[in-house]
């Protein structure tokens, strides 16, 4: 018993560690939940207004601007459509992160801080700042000679960062993008440093404004993505060079008179970034290529399988004992435990789980779900198991450890359990490999574990008899040595020994 | 030393006991006999609360087991029923030793779980045990490797390792082939001549003559007689008696 307590806590350690080390993947599948969804949840603030996603003048039900037609493009080269969703433009980053929408798409400048929280794909557009003044001005020419005037500028803009490194400038900060403009026809700001998109449309027409120096601060938007949707970033990168190489994204920009020679540099950047590979390369890549993706997965599976029958022996331990031998109500409510999880499916359990008590407030993590959805399930089968077991003690044992002054606890610890453990312990082990096909379920709630892993890899590369030969090959090597090592224990500990 | 005062004893409707009497001194040796279904063993088995009993007093020494007919009884209850159990040990028809301890563990779990001997101690009054009953070659085997007069007389050993006041033998021969039952009676015998308090079930009629201050003959729930050996044997007062015994000594 106390070496079984042993591995168990050690296995619990390992697992506790694991959860550390292994950063909690969000998912790759959230290019397979578009594709069955049928659309591309964008995320993006009409507030934020033209030229990027606004409502159509003419018809005000309809979006339009650069970034829907953008979008749209995207989606269809991804087979769905696509559809906005609408979030206030400073939380648009959190509320990806959250999994309220697949991507955001909204002006968002590839900084190193965003970098640290979200995927970038490649930049689909280079936006320099571009100073606008009054038409009368004469006193600012370029940035320089901002010192000690009131300058707007959008909150969380780049144009921002620039200011107010420049410092001395009175910066004011808006949150959309008409009002400073206006303010500064006004004559309540003396300058207003934006986007050029944002200049184009709403500064350029103005008759009260100029443009004043060169646009400076050249960076790149980009299509922000989810950590750990490698997959969805890049289809859409490659989607954004077959965009740029078929004319299709310059046709938009000129739509929208963005279009400059700043933008031939997309072409540069889209050549040189490597982190990206094409269908084709990954048919012929050579199969060792999927082993660290497989091995990881195979990783995962093990970690959760391990740590959740850890779970389900010692809490199916627990509820035996409540059940058999505590007062109503708890031994009611074990019962009850037994007969609700054992008669309801383990999949609508992860379901509640992961996406249903975030409603009151509990947020899991996929692997601690999974963790505790695989581990809750199988302590009801282990408690009906432990359970047949004390059945199968016969009655003298517990009437000869109370003869001797025992009491019925000390006597359920060494004289009922060590033997009701020896006789489940077939049971249990047959449960334990059970449990390592079942954890494949987990990956309805985002975890991607060794089976996941396959479909993605075989989904992409088409790969299915190698990569299926392969994970099948895995599934055996970790349930094997199992069956191995419980066919041991079974023959050290049984009940009499010979 | 063992007080039994109208004992009631019910199993469901079934009234088995209808107001058992009976007194036993400190070193008597007393033996049940009767029919099977008397109600021998549920008798020894109300003495150290293994059965509950619902009318009544059992006390033993001056620890006293009222009437308990509860289903779940009170904390103060339990640990009354364990007081009496420290004091009277018991040996069954079906050895029940623990399958998965060895003779030595089986000996030593309750002295040193219970009664908290360090193992040191334990183990050494385990031996000497196991030489009284001549088999300390077997310390370390497991029950399956012991014969079943080998198992009962470990069974005694582990009961008299408690170093209980009394001992409850019910029927300790019943389950051995014919060939073991001598030397299982003869550590019985042992005992009593050491002056054990002794209460024995048994159909060994011979060895009832042999070792009782007093034979209790049991029918159909009731004591139907008490007497010295040769009471009962040689000239019963019961038809009923004189029946069973008819039977029992052909
Ligand atoms: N657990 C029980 N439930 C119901 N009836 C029982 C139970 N144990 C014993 N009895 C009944 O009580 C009577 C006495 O049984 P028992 O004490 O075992 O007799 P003996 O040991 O003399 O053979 C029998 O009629 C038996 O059927
Ligand atoms: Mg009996």
């Amino acid at each position: 018993m106390k070496k079984f307590l042993k591995i168990f806590s050690f296995i619990i350690c390992l697992s506790a560690l694991f959860y550390w080390i292994i950063p909690s993947q969000s998912n790759s599948s959230t290019i397979e939940k578009i594709k069955k969804r049928g659309y591309l949840l964008w995320g993006s603030d009409t507030e934020g207004g033209a030229p990027y996603v606004f409502p159509d003048p003419k018809d005000p039900s309809k979006l339009i601007g650069f970034e829907v037609d953008l979008s749209e493009a995207i989606a269809r080269e991804l087979g769905v459509k696509a559809k906005q969703a609408q979030n206030a433009w400073d939380s648009l980053i959190p509320a990806l992160k959250r999994g309220d929408f697949d991507i955001v798409m909204n002006g968002i400048e590839i900084t190193p801080q965003r970098q640290a929280e979200v995927l970038f794909s490649l930049p689909y557009y280079i936006y320099t700042e571009q100073l606008v003044v009054r038409k009368e001005e004469t006193e600012i020419k370029n940035i320089n000679d901002l010192k000690g005037k009131k300058v707007g500028t959008l909150s969380g803009a780049v144009a921002q960062d620039i200011l107010t490194n420049l410092g001395g400038v009175d910066v004011r900060i808006y949150s959309g993008q008409v009002e400073p403009y206006e303010d500064l026809a006004l004559g309540r700001l003396d300058a207003v440093l934006l986007d050029l998109p944002i200049a184009a449309y709403y500064a350029k027409p103005n008759p009260k404004l100029k443009y004043t120096g060169n646009p400076v601060g050249e960076g790149f938007y980009g299509i922000a993505i989810r950590k750990g949707d490698d997959e969805l970033k890049k289809k859409i990168d490659e989607i954004l060079i077959k965009l740029l190489k078929s004319g299709e994204i310059k046709k938009i920009y000129e739509k929208w008179d963005m279009w400059n020679e700043t933008q031939e540099k997309l072409f540069k950047v889209a050549k040189k970034s490597k982190d990206y590979v094409t269908l084709e390369e990954t048919k012929k890549a050579p199969i060792y290529t999927f082993f660290p993706n497989l091995l990881k997965g195979a990783g995962i599976t093990i970690l959760i399988s391990v740590s959740s029958m850890a779970l389900a022996i010692v809490l199916g331990l627990i509820i035996t004992i409540l059940r058999l031998y505590s007062r109503p109500p708890f031994s009611t409510a074990a019962t009850a435990y037994i007969e609700i999880y054992r008669g309801t499916p383990l999949l609508i359990q992860l379901y509640i789980l992961y996406y249903g008590l975030p409603n009151i407030g509990i947020s899991l993590s996929p692997l601690l779900a999974a963790f505790i959805g695989l581990g809750m399930n199988y302590a009801a089968y282990e408690a009906e198991l432990y359970r047949a077991g004390i059945n199968a003690v016969p009655k003298g044992q517990m009437e000869a450890a109370l003869s001797l002054g025992m009491t019925q606890s000390l006597a359920i610890k060494r004289i009922i359990m060590p033997q009701a453990v020896r006789i489940a312990l077939p049971g249990v082990t047959n449960d334990f490999i059970a449990l390592f096909k079942d954890s494949s379920l987990v990956s309805v709630i985002a975890m991607v574990e060794l089976t996941k892993t396959y479909s993605i890899l075989a989904a992409t590369t088409l790969r299915f008899f190698e990569l299926g030969l392969i994970v099948a090959f895995l599934y055996f090597a970790m349930s094997y040595p199992l069956s191995l090592l419980a066919r041991k224990l079974e023959e050290r500990l049984r009940v009499s020994k010979k | 030393m063992i007080k039994v005062k109208n004992l009631h004893k019910y199993y469901g409707d079934y009234h088995l006991f209808k107001g058992i009497n009976l007194n036993i001194q400190k070193g008597e040796v007393v033996v049940f006999i009767g029919p099977s279904g008397s109600g021998k063993s549920t008798f020894l088995r109300c003495i150290n609360g293994l059965e509950y009993f619902q009318e009544g007093e059992i006390a033993v020494n001056d620890i006293e087991l009222h009437s308990i007919n509860r289903l779940r009884p009170s904390k103060e209850d339990l640990e009354t029923i364990r007081k009496v159990r420290l004091k009277v040990g018991m040996v069954f028809q079906q050895f029940n030793l623990f399958p998965h301890m060895t003779v030595m563990e089986n000996i030593i779990e309750a002295p040193t779980r219970v009664l908290n001997i360090n193992k040191s101690e334990a183990v050494e009054n385990a031996l000497s045990l196991l030489r009284r009953i001549n088999i300390e070659k077997k310390a370390n085997s497991y029950p399956d490797e012991l014969s079943g007069g080998e198992q009962q007389r470990v069974a005694i050993a582990r009961a008299l390792a408690m170093k209980p006041a009394a001992m409850l033998f019910d029927e300790p021969t019943s389950s051995l082939d014919p060939e073991m039952v001598g030397e299982v009676l003869s550590v019985i015998k042992d005992l009593v001549e050491e002056g054990m308090t002794t209460l024995i079930a048994t159909h060994e009629m011979g060895f009832a003559k042999e070792v009782a201050d007093r034979v209790v003959v049991f029918d159909k729930g009731d004591i139907i007689e008490i007497g010295t050996p040769e009471e009962i044997f040689t000239s019963p007062k019961t038809e009923r008696t004189k029946t069973f015994l008819s039977r029992v000594l052909k």
